[in-house]
């Protein structure tokens, strides 16, 4: 036992070799040359202060696509990294911890898998960052120097943030074999929180920038100067909070999304059954993980739309019903996208659990609510008519159409098409048990109650929608999103008391998954990311020609807000350019080392860890 | 392995032509920037009428409301059997003609909030210059009615926060007449004193708001701040130093240079 624990030993020293020399370091010395840019660009510019040096010319022109779409580039590119890099540690501790408090090595092999993602994904947000920031010194100076003149002291607070999290995460990744056990392994997972507040703190303080420009406080006006705006007002202006939710949330969504598609890429390069066990099932982790988490977030949607609307009717109803009107439709068929190709992947799944053959008879139903539910998302209404237009349609609406466009419906179809894709999940996860607690029947019933409940209070707001004004409308949809999340929680609850001791009809065959349900992974990393683009756009695109809503006009020649079409193109070379860099520094991270591997056949206790039988899976 | 990786590229790309082939398929709505409008006081009626129909349709961003009609009055078609907007806006508000009432329905639109809406309607002059405004009054004045808009109405281009501004920098203010009175307040509104200092909401808070001043510094600090205002400047506003005219001593007279030391220290 001794002499195998050395070889095991000796063998992880052999892996270990095959790392790059001092990887630590040279991460660091390459996150702290770009922030070093940063800071300097920060530093140095404003020394030709505001008002010191009127000579400070107003915008800067990027060759062939112009300073509009260049920017757009590089912060959508740059968001889009950060988005990953701030979900992935989210659901890596909740993996981590289950590992930790469940004895459950292959959720701590994941936990850490996700986190070596992470690790090669955070010099390309650094990077992309700093390329932001040149672009906006360069191209939008008298922009830049007005916002720096407001959040001088975020942006350093920013910096310095940005160190601590660096700092973190490489200990936290390069610690993980280190600090394994007992109190080490608490600390361990302390880390990986302060990775987490450190992101978030990050995220927030960004998030102020961006509000600002959309919402800035009422006192604000064009003459205003910089050095009058109360710091904290700004900061904490009135769409701040409501992005911040948003963004938390779809942030896992992605994270969730990006990691089941490097699951899927290598389940279909797998040479192993083992190999392909592993990453089916981390694929089907990651999509529940994106599809959990899309679940509530309509929630936040409403929430920072609501905000909108209070701040401002014209910018909401320019968001919905304006010149963005026809981006809403699009939205509706991406999320319809997204709603079929995950409940695509489930209904696939269950081909390889024992006992599902009994629920594959309800898919069909399931599959004709989704569809109608898309049909009605994806319903135009409020689209500006001409005058030859609205004659043809005898009103200002579709005399049809009209009445299935509204966000009455649109919130009950969406609504309703949640609630069927929890029902796939819960039939997913009931299909390898038979509950044998004595109120089983009872459960069951209740949780068909509680389905039948919350429909029926989302088709009632939805029916009511029709005859209150539009503000009251909007309110609405918060109690039809309370009524599925209350259920959702309810029937979980339920599912899991039914779930002890019940018969358990076999093993979940990971990796006997045809190639095709892979293939969903992929549409829906790819549809995640463009519906991140979109409402990009959309967020950004209501302050039309305002560099800040109201206060400071876009004077440029790119100052109009381009249409729809030009914007899909500008979103889709965004997707491209990420999802090549995703795939090449993944390609690139496994070259460095090899991925965890283990068995999700076998669920050794944390404990074994240390075990010289267990330490092998790195080889 | 080649070819599997060619069928995820194929997968990633489809999707992607698919986004954007649907996209680019719908309507095209670009936002445009209100232009820029500089008329003379003898623009002709059909130039103002052009001007207002490409900012009604355009920029304006009008037709998102008023448009469908649930949000807004119709104003082009027909609203409750009252015709069109050119014909009905002289008997809205008795005493008010057309051109008056349509104007002061975009800089003061809840005033006179039509029955059955929401005041949702924005203060225009937030996002449109003065003549912007009033071309679009003319061109509203033209649906079923007569257009009386002139060259004469457009007395100012822009406030600051309309078409033409776009910097940020605020405008170094300049002196007035010196003042007869004696009313403190008086004095301060004569010598433009409120047009970068901030008091009880009056102004522009661009200098140090005059309210609580009493009790921030003395009068001793507020006379000399007046006859040589680059002396001292008070903190936070130093990229400000050197706008404040110093000619406030010989404008005013000693005693109203006293009123209003006196007045100002008296704010605590």
């Amino acid at each position: 036992m001794k002499e195998n624990f050395k070889l095991t030993n000796r063998k992880n020293l052999l892996v270990e070799t095959k790392e790059p020399r001092s990887p630590f370091l040279m991460n660091v010395i390459k996150i702290s040359g770009v922030f070093f840019l940063i800071c300097l660009g920060l530093q140095l510019f404003p020394e030709m202060a505001w008002g010191q040096s009127p000579a400070v010319r107003e915008y800067g022109n990027f060759p062939m696509i112009g300073s509009r779409t260049a920017i757009w580039i590089a912060a959508q590119v740059h968001l889009l990294f950060a988005a990953f890099v701030l979900g992935v540690p989210m659901f890596a501790i909740v993996a981590e911890a289950i590992g930790i408090f469940g004895n459950n090595e292959k959720y701590d092999n994941l936990a850490k898998e996700f986190t070596r993602l992470l690790l090669v994904a955070y010099s390309a947000t650094a990077i992309w960052g700093a390329i932001l920031v040149f672009l906006l010194i360069t191209l939008y100076p008298r922009f830049w120097l007005y916002l720096a003149e407001i959040f001088e002291v975020s942006m350093w607070v920013y910096v310095a943030l940005f160190f601590f999290e660096s700092f973190t995460l490489y200990l936290y990744y390069y610690g993980w074999d280190r600090w394994k056990k007992g109190h080490a392994k608490m600390v361990h997972w302390s880390l990986g929180i302060m990775l987490n507040v450190w992101g978030t703190l990050v995220m927030l303080i960004a998030n102020s920038w961006l509000t600002y420009m959309m919402s800035p406080p009422a006192d604000v006006g064009p003459d205003t100067a910089p050095a009058m705006v109360q710091f904290w007002s700004a900061f904490a202006n009135a769409t701040w909070m409501p992005i911040n939710i948003h963004r938390i949330l779809a942030n896992v969504v992605f994270g969730g999304a990006i990691v089941g598609a490097y699951a899927a890429y290598r389940f279909l390069m797998a040479k192993t059954d083992e190999e392909r066990a592993h990453y089916d099932w981390m694929g089907y982790v990651g999509n529940l993980i994106a599809i959990g988490a899309l679940i509530v977030l309509p929630f936040a949607g409403y929430y920072l739309g609501r905000e909108i609307y209070e701040f401002n009717q014209q910018m909401g109803i320019t968001m919905m019903g304006g010149f963005m009107s026809w981006l809403w439709i699009i939205q509706a068929f991406l999320i319809g996208v997204l709603f079929l190709a995950g409940n695509y992947y489930l209904w696939v799944g269950m081909g390889r659990i024992p006992g599902a053959e009994r629920f594959v008879p309800y898919t069909k139903y399931m599959l004709f609510v989704l569809v109608l539910g898309v049909i009605i998302w994806a319903t135009p209404n409020t689209m500006i008519a001409n005058r030859e237009e609205i004659s043809a349609m005898g009103g200002t609406h579709h005399p049809f159409l009209g009445v299935l466009g509204v966000m009455s419906a649109k919130n009950t179809a969406v609504n309703i098409m949640i609630l069927t894709t929890f029902l796939s999940f819960l039939l997913y996860r009931r299909a390898n048990i038979r509950p044998t607690v004595s109120w089983a029947r009872t459960g069951t019933l209740i949780q068909g109650a509680l389905f039948v409940i919350s429909a029926g209070v989302v088709i009632f707001y939805g029916v009511y929608g029709y005859f209150v004004s539009a503000i009251v409308r909007i309110g609405f949809s918060v109690y039809q999103v309370l009524a599925v999340l209350f259920t959702i929680v309810s029937v979980m609850v339920i599912d899991i008391l039914l779930g002890r001791g019940a018969e358990f009809r076999g093993d979940i065959r990971w990796g006997e998954m045809p190639p095709r349900s892979q293939y969903a992974l992929f549409i829906l990393a790819v549809t995640f990311t463009w519906l991140m683009g979109l409402m990009g756009f959309a967020r950004s695109g209501i302050r039309q020609h305002w560099h800040v809503w109201e206060v400071m006009r876009d004077t440029s020649e790119w100052a109009a807000t381009p249409a729809l079409g030009y914007a899909s193109i500008v979103i889709s070379v965004c997707v491209f350019i990420f999802l090549g860099l995703v795939a090449f520094i993944f390609w690139l991270g496994g070259l460095a080392e090899k991925p965890a591997t283990s068995s999700v056949a076998e669920s050794a206790p944390l404990g074994a860890i240390v075990t010289p039988a267990s330490t092998t899976s790195e080889s | 392995m080649l070819a599997e990786n060619l069928r995820i590229l194929s997968v990633v790309l489809g999707t992607l032509a698919v986004f954007t082939l649907i996209a680019n398929s719908i309507p095209q709505v670009q936002s445009e920037v209100p232009p820029d409008l500089d008329f003379s006081a003898n623009v002709t009626e059909a130039e103002l009428v052009s001007s207002g129909e490409a900012l009604y349709s355009g920029a304006g961003g009008c037709v998102a409301c008023h448009g469908l009609g649930t949000r807004a009055p119709n104003l082009l078609t027909d609203e409750g059997g009252t015709g069109a907007i050119g014909a009905r806006c002289g008997s809205r508000v008795p005493g008010q003609d057309c051109k008056s009432y349509l104007y002061a329905s975009m800089v003061d639109p809840n005033d006179f909030l039509v029955a059955g809406y929401s005041p949702i309607m924005p203060d225009m002059r937030r996002s449109m210059s003065d003549a912007q405004i009033w071309a679009t009054v003319a061109f509203l004045e033209s649906q079923g009615g007569t257009v009386t808009v002139t060259g004469s109405d457009i007395v100012s281009e822009g406030d600051g926060s309309g078409g033409t501004a776009s910097s940020p920098v605020p405008t170094t203010a300049t002196a007035g007449p010196a003042s007869a009175s004696s009313d403190p307040l008086d004095i301060l509104r004569d010598n433009t004193c409120l047009v970068c200092h901030q008091f009880n909401g009056e102004g522009t808070p661009m200098g140090p708001p005059f309210d609580g001043i009493g009790s921030r510094v003395s009068s001793d600090y507020i006379r000399s701040s007046i006859l040589d205002p680059a002396a001292e400047v008070s903190e936070g506003y130093e990229n400000f130093a050197g706008l404040m005219p110093a000619t406030f001593g010989t404008q005013m007279t000693a005693s109203q240079l006293e009123i209003v030391v006196q007045f100002l220290a008296n704010q605590r």
